[in-house]
């Protein structure tokens, strides 16, 4: 059992969760069974129903959705998706969040590495006093600060601009950047940097050379966890940004509602269409996507 | 290593610090301090503003809204986080016993965690609705007299925005407590087993104590969630009907924002930042206490 465990199957993570299944699988009671099995897959995919209703609602003639509102797409029709994409001004909105949230993950991970380099290899001075301040601020919701924070982006000129947005974006997620960096940084052996600097490195060269590189995996964990805060997230640049032509693809989506009347085949292509590109994401970089969501659970 | 040459290791990485620090200090330290000051005027965005004391604290008691609002968040609060954690707990221990398989399938319950809130609402407003796919559902199972408009029903609003929390954060709790019982030594499991414990008894002797980090964090991560929501219930109600999904975040938004009463708004945030240091600050010590108790 532990020669098999140790043998890197990809993750750690993965390996680990075999051992776990070793022993459990085992137990009498036919837990591990097919019928309990299918019971739980019917459970899991319970969750996801109001995707799959959604997307095949989506398909579907406004008037026919009104008459049988379960049933399947029999005629599907593209007409709903292409009436939110010209209502969500969709290319548009997609390139303005895509600006935001690069702009933002850039600076985060930046600023929260250099910060995070720093403090994982000293305990002098301030800086102690600075990695708790940084800490201290995980968890703390926007709208503990917001009304002083507008008054200050105004004052700075900063309001209505995208880089204002993106500034707020990184100053939020740094707290977190520094967690995930110093922590990091402080399980890397200090010989390391020391043997570039008495190879004459400086302290620019050190950080580039040997830390940076290393930083690779925290930094993916990282970006997940702040393209999804910043991707999402509606209250920054419906209360920061006012021109039409700036804004995000939550708040172009949210400019859609209508309290009056709440039409599924309007609303469901929205959802979908704004969560489009993150599914991609989480497709393509699945192991990273899970790490990020789960492991940026430190968030706040 | 002489203690002189670690001083001056040590300073010259301190200016690696400063662009985070500036950042910080500017848009979040700073706004956070000045909170305090700003909820003691009567601003209303304005240049000026008469400093009127502690008039916006006084006005908080006699404010119905606020008191509701905060009885929603608490209300909002304890129902997600109890659920979230449960749920989350009773997916973990059965997707642990099926190996990849049940990884997969753990992968398929975070899809909900990837829509924004906006999004999660515009899908649960339209089920939710009148002739929604959950009042459809209801008839077709025989089941009409349940039907409600459960939106726009004052007794069953909240909870149906609770909901759609949980469905978007449990999968994210379920991979909190995987990762926890994945700590959880084998032959521990073993050794109790052998001594003849069945599946409740090793869960409730072994795993259940086992888990208390997992559940630390599970139930910190729920509360700070919980006590800021704010988009969904913006979204799905309105905060309606007759203010049954007010939150404390969402009245802080419009006391700001719509109306433009800066100065009580702020001192609605020290109220909201008081309730989640208090909160989180307890439930932390209590969970941390039970920890050193049980491992």
């Amino acid at each position: 059992m532990t020669t098999i465990s140790k043998i890197p199957v990809g993750a750690s993570g993965r390996t680990a969760s075999r051992t776990a299944r070793g022993g459990s699988a085992r137990p009498s009671r036919g837990t591990g069974g097919p019928l309990a099995r299918l019971a739980g897959t019917v459970l899991v995919i319970g969750f996801v129903v109001p995707f799959l209703f959604a997307l095949s609602t989506s398909l579907r003639s406004p008037e026919d959705v009104a008459e049988h509102p379960l049933a399947l797409p029999f005629h599907p029709t593209l007409s709903n998706f292409s009436r939110a994409i010209s209502a969500m001004q969709y290319p548009r909105s997609v390139l303005n969040t895509v600006v935001v949230t690069g702009g933002s993950c850039v600076l985060v991970v930046v600023l929260g590495a250099m910060a995070g380099y720093a403090l994982g290899l000293t305990t002098l001075g301030w800086s102690r006093w600075a990695y708790r301040g940084f800490m201290l601020g995980m968890g703390v919701p926007l709208f503990v600060f917001v009304a002083p924070l507008y008054l200050l982006m105004r004052d700075l000129h900063l309001l209505g601009t995208t880089i204002g947005v993106i500034l707020i974006y990184a100053a939020m997620n740094l707290p977190v950047a520094v967690f995930f960096y110093t922590s990091f940084v402080r399980t890397i052996p200090g010989e390391l940097g020391e043997a570039a600097q008495l190879d004459g490195a400086g302290r620019l060269r050190t950080f580039f050379a040997i830390y940076l590189p290393l930083l690779g995996p925290v930094t993916a964990t990282l970006l997940v966890f702040v393209t999804l805060m910043v991707w999402n997230d509606l209250m920054i640049p419906l209360i920061f940004l006012q021109d039409p032509d700036q804004r995000t693809l939550m708040v172009n989506a949210y400019s859609l509602l209508d309290e009056r009347i709440v039409r599924p085949t309007d609303l469901f292509p929205a959802a979908l269409l704004g969560m489009a590109p993150l599914f991609v994401l989480f497709v393509l970089f699945q192991r990273r996507m899970v790490e990020g969501m789960s492991g940026g659970g430190v968030k706040g | 290593m002489t203690a002189p040459r670690t001083q001056t290791r040590s300073r010259t990485l301190l200016p690696f610090t400063l662009p985070a620090v500036g950042l910080y200090a500017l848009l979040m330290v700073y706004p956070l301090i000045k909170t305090i000051p700003l909820s003691l005027t009567d601003s209303e965005g304005g240049p000026t503003a008469e400093n009127v004391g502690l008039a916006n604290y006084r006005a908080m008691l006699d404010d119905a809204t606020l008191l509701s609002a905060l009885g929603n968040t608490l209300v909002f609060t304890v129902v997600v986080v109890l659920a979230q954690s449960a749920i989350g707990l009773a997916l973990a221990a059965m997707l642990r016993r099926w190996g990849g398989y049940g990884k997969a399938l753990a992968v398929v319950l975070l899809t909900p965690a990837l829509l924004s809130s906006l999004m999660a609402s515009y899908i649960w407003s339209s089920l939710y609705q009148q002739d929604g796919a959950i009042n459809s559902v209801l008839n077709a199972i025989g089941l009409g007299s349940l039907r409600q408009v459960w939106l726009a029903e004052p007794s069953t609003a909240l909870y149906a925005i609770a909901v759609v929390h949980v469905w978007m954060s449990a999968g994210l709790a379920a991979s909190i407590f995987a990762a926890g019982f994945r700590t959880i030594p084998e032959d521990m499991l073993e050794a109790a087993r052998l001594d003849g414990a069945n599946r409740w008894q090793v869960f409730w002797k072994v795993e259940w104590p086992m888990l208390a980090p997992s559940l630390t964090v599970a139930i910190t991560l729920s509360l700070l969630g919980c006590l800021r929501v704010l988009e969904l219930p913006l979204v799905m109600a309105k905060g309606g009907p007759a203010n049954a999904t007010n939150t404390l975040g969402l009245q802080i938004y419009r006391t700001v924002f719509a109306n433009g009463e800066v100065g009580y708004g702020t001192a609605l945030s020290v109220l909201l930042l008081a309730v989640v240091t208090i909160l989180v600050t307890a439930a932390n010590a209590l969970l941390r206490r039970r920890e050193g108790r049980l491992l």
